[in-house]
């Protein structure tokens, strides 16, 4: 069975938004929409997001580093929220394992915000039904779309290219490789819901050079350091290629 | 001999009457107005968000249904467990069972993101949802109750009733498992996914049914005998222990377990509103002090101490429900263990999540008890619920076992 997700690099992302605001800028007006706002502008604002940013601080003063952590719903394996829906509403799809929300069966209890320990689940506060990330399935089928871009809206927007999209059951797909070569873990995977969606971890990199590697083996003197400067006066190579 | 119990319909003539049936209506159409506001604003304009995401009428809502299934057991004690002491309460205990159920679930109902779809919550069933599963149960104690209200009053039927009553409770137990379970099946959440709830929630509504029962039975009972208030007390105050006993254990498995370390804290000392509501509404007011009032020499014969007593007890309810539905809610998921967030566009990056019930909320929640109240009176004026006489006189000692 195919399982389309996300995988995003946390190695790589600054945190600045772009996801967040391009996913609501396709969805509000798309199949999903609207995303209703009360207080858009300003500090606080309020509204209805399918893909939020958490920040957070590693380590102790001085030595902390800050994480940005894209979230949005993870489209679990075994998605807890699609359980405890009374009518059915929320439900997986067989054929490419997003998990979506009918709105037109959702009653609006919000029991299903409950059962989901990541906290994706969010109720439209004007259509008063749940509402979460579709992976863009309005998108990545249309076939008026070039094929480049048929991927989620947060995908095609983001400036380092920290997230990616495929199907995470296929060995073969690039998605499938970075989990495996660069560490790729699941949020919280002891709930046992396996999510889908990945995040690749932070990478050091270092560059280790060793006392021998910074000496010349063909210095025949022997000896480091700068090369004594020429007078003034004298000609260089310079100036005999200027005078051609 | 045995004694023929008579029943009596309340006379609806007293200036009382007229101001209870006035004051619910005007609590019913405030929580229409609330309802109606709350569905053409949306959401936004009640307190709750997407952390708080069941607020102030789910405590009403689940107050009234736990205290539904509770107020049964007088009739269960008597057709059950052939306690001939209850008989004559049978009656008004299975009235108010569906009268609260109704004012419940009105609150629950209305509150729902799109009450005009019931329709849908009615034919579409997920049998992997416990809260699918309390629709038909809600709905199958109504029904249930009704039908023990006519077997109670049509003599021919007289003979089936202790089946419907055995039904019924076995019924109202699995209910109040089902309402408990909707929190206890709650895995994401540290402050529930425990097996404790269910029976914490039954305790709890043994002792809101009793104490409501026993409120209006005072009311409406002028002549109302020692005795037949004697033993309700001695069992309102055993069933005050038995939640205390859950609550205890609640808590002190989950000072047990490492990882719920936090959300106890934050519950038992942290917590704000939650903490006060906890140790002052359910522990002081709502345990010691009734149990001071039924079983302390000094006021135990007192029927002002029994009536304060249910106030406090239904009061006490309350605030557990408070503590355990919104509470729970208010300590944060742990999605970074160990991780402090410093910044989320979630508004989740706060040690406890903000909420602050709004006037509608309490105005849906209030209409829910006044749709209760003036149903039962409704009731009580067409239909022979109350028996005519409660003094002791009239009970016969062969009743008295």
């Amino acid at each position: 069975m195919k399982q389309l997700a996300l995988i995003i690099d946390l190695n790589v992302c600054v945190g600045c938004h772009a996801c967040v605001t391009s996913c609501k800028e396709w969805n509000t007006s798309g199949w999903a929409g609207p995303l209703s706002d009360f207080n858009p502008y300003n500090v606080n604002p309020t509204g209805t997001f399918f893909n939020r940013v958490q920040t957070f601080e590693i380590g102790t003063f001085p030595n902390t580093e800050t994480v940005h952590f894209p979230k949005s719903c993870l489209h679990c394996e075994d998605p807890p929220c699609v359980p405890v829906c009374p009518t059915g509403a929320s439900y997986k799809r067989e054929e490419d394992g997003i998990v979506l929300v009918d709105y037109d069966k959702c009653i609006g209890c919000k029991y299903c915000s409950w059962a989901c320990p990541y906290g994706a689940r969010e109720l439209d506060e004007q259509q008063k039904v749940m509402k979460k990330c579709t992976l863009c399935v309005d998108r990545i089928y249309d076939q008026t779309l070039p094929e480049s871009e048929r991927k989620p809206a947060c995908v095609l927007a983001c400036p380092t290219n920290a997230r990616l999209f495929g199907d995470v059951h296929d060995s073969d797909s690039e998605v499938s490789k970075l989990i495996r070569e660069n560490g790729g873990y699941q949020l919280m995977p002891e709930w046992g819901t396996n999510p889908a969606n990945h995040y690749l971890p932070r990478r050091k990199t270092r560059l280790k050079i060793h006392e021998d590697e910074l000496r010349r083996s063909d210095n025949p003197l022997k000896k480091e350091g700068l090369l004594p400067e020429p007078p003034k006066e004298q000609q260089t190579l310079d100036d005999i290629y200027m005078s051609w | 001999m045995k004694k023929t119990i008579s029943y009596r319909i309340i006379e609806g003539k007293h200036p009382v009457f007229y101001w209870t049936l006035g004051i619910s209506t005007f609590l019913i159409l405030l929580g229409l107005y609330a309802a109606y506001n709350m569905e053409h604003y949306g959401h936004i304009i009640t307190g709750m968000t997407n952390q708080i995401v069941w607020g102030m009428p789910h405590v009403f809502a689940i107050f009234l249904i736990v205290a539904a299934s509770g107020v049964l057991n007088v009739a269960s004690i008597s057709s059950v467990f052939r306690k001939s002491f209850y008989h004559p309460l049978a009656r008004l205990s299975a009235l108010l069972a569906i009268t609260m159920l109704v004012g419940g679930l009105m609150v629950l109902v209305l509150d729902l993101g799109r009450p005009d779809r019931l329709i849908i919550a009615m034919t579409h069933y997920n049998f992997k949802s416990i809260f699918s599963w309390n629709i038909i149960l809600y709905n199958g104690f109504i029904l249930l109750c009704a039908l023990y209200i006519w077997f109670m009053m049509e003599r021919r039927m007289h003979g089936s009733k202790p089946t419907v009553g055995l039904v019924a409770f076995l019924w109202r137990l699995i209910l109040t498992t089902g309402t408990g379970s909707i929190f206890g099946f709650l895995v994401a959440r540290e402050a529930y996914n425990t097996a404790i709830l269910p029976p914490l929630f039954i305790a709890l509504s043994l002792v809101l049914g009793l104490a409501v029962f026993l409120l209006l039975l005072m009311f409406f009972s002028h002549a109302l005998g020692e005795r037949i208030l004697q033993r309700p007390k001695i069992l309102l105050g055993v069933l005050i222990g038995a939640v205390f006993y859950f609550v205890l254990a609640y808590h002190l498995t989950h000072l047990y377990i490492t990882g719920r370390h936090g959300v106890e804290y934050f519950i038992l000392a942290d917590g704000g509103i939650y903490t006060i509501l906890f140790w002052g509404g359910y522990i002081f007011l709502g345990t010691i002090l009734p149990l001071l009032l039924l079983y302390h020499e000094r006021f135990s014969h007192s029927r002002v101490s029994i009536g304060s007593a249910c106030l406090l007890s239904i009061l006490g309810g309350f605030s557990l429900l408070y503590v355990i539905i919104i509470g729970g809610q208010a300590y944060p998921l742990d999605i970074f263990p160990g991780m402090e967030v410093i910044s989320s566009s979630f508004f989740d990056a706060a040690s406890k999540h903000p909420y602050t019930p709004s006037g509608w909320e309490f105005m849906l929640g209030m209409g829910g008890i006044g749709v209760s109240v003036i149903l039962t009176l409704i009731a009580m004026k067409i239909l022979p619920f109350l028996p005519a006489n409660l003094t002791d006189s009239d009970i016969d000692p062969e009743l008295l076992d």
